[in-house]
């Protein structure tokens, strides 16, 4: 028989051993990338450009999830809803326009996602012409843009996910103007859900790409939030600036959902109040009283689209109008979106969506900073002590604090915080 | 995509096949008494993931997915080297958000603790600890591959023969559906039609497929293979849905004779084809042959399913179970039937949300066996000294827990862990029971 004292210590950790094979087995993101690089961070963690140790050598982008801290002990505190999502959802798909997950590691309490790379974001490209060219984004790139952003959009929405935090930083473009939909971190499957959407995120879509339906409280909602979504970005891209830019209402103590006036004022003031004729359920909207106690506005939107060089025929304001329909079920679909006549009119799109562009109009890549990202990766593959990870830990806290401070540090993509004056926004709860 | 399933990483990387499955049990196999024990052990864990998920309000669609991770897990590790409790409360943790319908780590680790804890399963060593828990659910998504995204049969059943989104499992398991936002398309056949059948019927399917996560299904077959088996078996096994098939209903003694002759091994579906002329309403055979499946593999699914059934009649928990087994055991195994007193425990049948469709739903098993968990209880304490368990013919939570700890001891000695023990080093029943066996 056992001896009491082995029997002992194998009931108080029977795991003992199957921790031990599997954290021999394990590939170390050290052992299999080189970290080149500082990308960007955000709510979730932070992002970095890697090498691929293999002979490709292709570059990455890799998403390290915050690990969980109590106090400056790393510990595990369990997964979060947001990184099962991406993990769970990016297992299932591929398509050209999302951006592929190549592999998820697991390592010292740390999640880490490796995706593949892309130069660009429409952010970059929207702050390249505001800031430095000072001059439009091309009809041609433009609808080339848009084009492959619904191509991706309707592959996700036919395999029932819906994205819910499109916004230019979110969307990626590789250096061979491949349009990839990025950050799936808030995007769920809606197929037969098991709750209702509102009740797992009571905050979804950043403010300013917000559905109506959603401002005004509705308890079900359904893929046409991105087609609202994709409207806001086509927008933006025409004007180069967000359309509908209101002040985000922030939540009570009680974390309740508060009325957002002033971001549906900025859309009535463009679009026009929304009245039951044009959208049957609008009385039913919890928010409708509050509403009606708003100025009433007309729509603009004829006038704001003949001034925008890109959007300015009939064509092309007859795709945004459809696209800014209040009814969520009026709204174009991503596939009858992608069969607009817009896109039939010249210039058309193209797969390379900066085909036949001078060299200078093509964005700058993305900037890569070095100074806090050693800190940040894994140690080498030496035992790790805890001493040395909560010094690392306590260097986390101090390098995060410092990109808050630098700000234009990040290039804006993965769902980050913004760059170059912005505030982007994106409540998370739940 | 994500509702593709023949694009999803539960079709491409986690339907596999018997020999991969049998392959990882191997080492189990040489530290346990009696390989039979592994199956029992398979259903034991199964009925803690429900009770536990249960405990904790996850709908059923959640269960089956945590239990589904719970045999991937295994298909990688070995019960022996293992703590399946702590397993078993990460697969409902990371199941629950897989769902979208997230729980408290620490909710989990409170019920957990007491539901292992409790007299009727022993296990006190459940860790108090959050992070345990938290850092087993890291462990756990790792060897899942990070795949979790899970096809059940549930869906299946429900756009063969729902109203997709109306229907009403009214006492069990209503609204598990979901609230039917998004109706995907059935991923196979023609996706033509429904099969009408009556709402005691469906639930009788939804509870045959609750059950087949108690055996290795859900690791070898489709879900939309298991959903047409447990179909199948619904229409053979619900009087009612039965009687349409053969019109007016006959005497008591041909009845049970077709059903003998239908449920009799190898002989599934011919003779079923055979007597299946006559219908009513809507021609059922006709319907199942318009799925445009191999209707053979759904035969061979329907007979694992029968066996599963057969082994769980010698398993005993509590009494409140709302499977579809009492069903099989009270009405389709005459054998059993026959031989068994039909003891109607007024509890179970009182308790069983199934209502009347089950005709006599009775509890044979503990029936047939009254005195058993006394004579275990008795074992138990001499467990140490005793060279191998005593097999008692009715398995219990705690005879299977000890038969773990067993595995596990076995498995340590094995190692080396413990040296000068009494039993020589190399420990293996396989060998053990190949000479007993001459």
């Amino acid at each position: 028989m056992l001896s009491a004292e082995s029997s002992n210590m194998f009931m108080q950790d029977p795991m003992r051993f199957y921790r031990a094979k599997r954290d021999s087995a394990r590939r170390r993101v050290g052992d299999k990338y080189t970290i080149l690089g500082f990308i960007s961070s955000g709510t979730y963690g932070r992002v970095y450009q890697a090498r691929s140790k293999e002979e490709d050598g292709q570059i990455h982008a890799i998403k390290k999830f915050k690990p969980d801290k109590e106090g400056d002990v790393v510990t595990y505190t369990g997964i979060s809803q947001s990184a099962i999502r991406e993990i769970a959802l990016n297992r299932e798909i591929s398509h050209e326009n999302v951006v592929a997950l190549k592999e998820v590691l697991l390592e010292d309490k740390s999640i880490y996602m490796v995706f593949e790379y892309a130069e660009h974001d429409f952010l970059q490209v929207i702050h390249h012409h505001s800031q430095t060219l000072r001059s439009n984004i091309s009809t041609s790139v433009l609808k080339s843009l848009t084009y492959q952003l619904l191509n991706g959009l309707l592959y996700l929405h036919n395999a029932h996910i819906i994205h819910r935090d499109l916004k230019p930083a979110n969307i990626l473009i590789t250096h061979q103007g491949v349009v990839k939909i990025g950050d799936l971190g808030l995007a769920r499957l809606t197929q037969e859900p098991l709750q209702p959407l509102f009740a797992g995120d009571k905050v979804v879509v950043t403010i300013w790409y917000r559905a109506p339906e959603l401002l005004l409280g509705a308890k079900h909602y359904n893929k046409a939030v991105d087609i609202w979504a994709v409207g806001c970005v086509v927008a933006e891209l025409a004007s180069l600036r967000p359309i509908f830019k209101g002040e985000e209402a922030k939540l009570d103590s009680k974390k309740n959902v508060p009325f957002q006036k002033d971001q549906l004022l900025k859309i009535f003031e463009v679009l026009g109040t929304p009245n039951e004729h044009d959208w049957e359920g609008l009385k039913n909207m919890p928010e409708y009283q509050n509403m009606k106690r708003m100025d009433t506005y007309n729509t603009q939107l004829h006038k704001w689209c003949m001034s925008r060089q890109s959007l300015a025929t009939a064509q092309g304001f007859d795709f945004l109008n459809q696209l800014f329909k209040y009814d969520p079920d009026q709204r174009l679909s991503a596939k009858e979106a992608l069969q607009h006549q817009w896109f039939q009119e010249t210039p058309k799109p193209t797969a390379n969506a900066f085909h036949g562009l001078p060299q200078h109009q093509i964005p700058p890549n993305r900037r890569i900073t070095q100074d806090d990202a050693p800190s940040m990766m894994p140690l080498p593959a030496v035992a790790a002590t805890s001493q040395l990870q909560t010094t690392a830990a306590s260097q986390l806290q101090a390098a995060q604090a410092q990109a808050q401070l630098s700000g234009k540090g990040s290039a804006g993509s993965f769902g980050s915080v913004g760059g170059a004056g912005h505030t982007r926004k994106k409540a998370r709860l739940g | 995509m994500a509702t593709d399933f023949w694009a999803s990483s539960h079709y491409k990387r986690w339907n596999i096949d018997r020999a991969t499955v049998k392959l990882a049990r191997s080492q189990d196999l040489q530290y346990v008494d009696d390989p039979e024990y592994l199956d029992f052990l398979s259903i034991f864990f199964a009925n803690l993931i429900g009770k536990l998920g249960k405990k904790l309000g996850l709908r059923q669609r959640v269960i089956a997915t945590a239990i589904v991770f719970f045999r991937r897990f295994y298909v990688k590790n070995s019960y022996c080297e293992t703590d399946p409790f702590v397993v078993i409360a990460a697969c409902c943790y990371v199941a629950a958000k897989a769902e979208e319908s997230p729980i408290h780590i620490k909710n989990v680790v409170t019920e957990a603790r007491l539901i292992f804890s409790s007299e009727e399963i022993g296990v006190k060593t459940f860790p108090s600890d959050n992070h345990k828990l938290a850092e087993m659910e890291f462990y756990l998504v790792a060897d899942l591959d990070c795949d979790l995204v899970v096809f059940h049969p549930y869906r299946t059943l429900m756009s063969l023969c729902g109203k997709e989104g109306q229907i009403t499992i009214r006492e069990a398991e209503a609204g598990e559906m979901g609230t039917g936002i998004d109706d995907g398309p059935r991923y196979w056949g023609t996706g033509e039609g429904k099969l009408e059948l009556q709402e005691g019927a469906v639930q009788l399917a939804w509870f045959i497929i609750n059950d087949t996560y108690r055996s290795d299904l859900c690791l070898l077959y489709p879900p939309h293979l298991i959903a047409i088996a447990a179909l199948y078996l619904t229409v053979v096994l619900h009087a009612t849905t039965h009687n349409q098939l053969h019109g007016p209903p006959s005497s008591q003694g041909s009845q049970s004779q077709t059903h003998s002759s239908k449920i009799a091994p190898r002989r599934s579906s011919r003779p079923t084809n055979s007597s299946l002329k006559r219908h009513t309403q809507q021609d059922i055979v006709t319907f199942l042959a318009g799925l445009n499946v191999n209707m053979s593999l759904i035969a061979t699914i329907a007979q694992e399913i029968i066996s599963m059934y057969t082994l769980w009649e010698r398993y005993k928990e509590d009494p409140s179970d709302t499977s579809a087994r009492n069903t099989f055991s009270a009405s389709q195994f005459p054998s059993t039937s026959n031989t068994l007193p039909s003891a109607p425990v007024s509890g179970r049948a009182g308790m069983m949300r199934s209502g009347s469709v089950f005709s006599g739903g009775t509890a044979t098993s503990s029936a047939g066996t009254p005195s058993t968990g006394e004579d275990l209880s008795g074992s138990q304490h001499r467990l140490g000294q005793l060279p191998q368990l005593v097999k008692p013919a009715v398995m219990t939570p705690l005879f299977l827990t000890q038969v773990l700890l067993r595995m596990r001891e076995a498995k340590m000695v094995d190692m080396g862990m413990v040296v000068g023990g009494m039993r020589p080093m190399a420990y293996d029943k396989r060998l053990e029971r190949a000479q007993a066996a001459g």
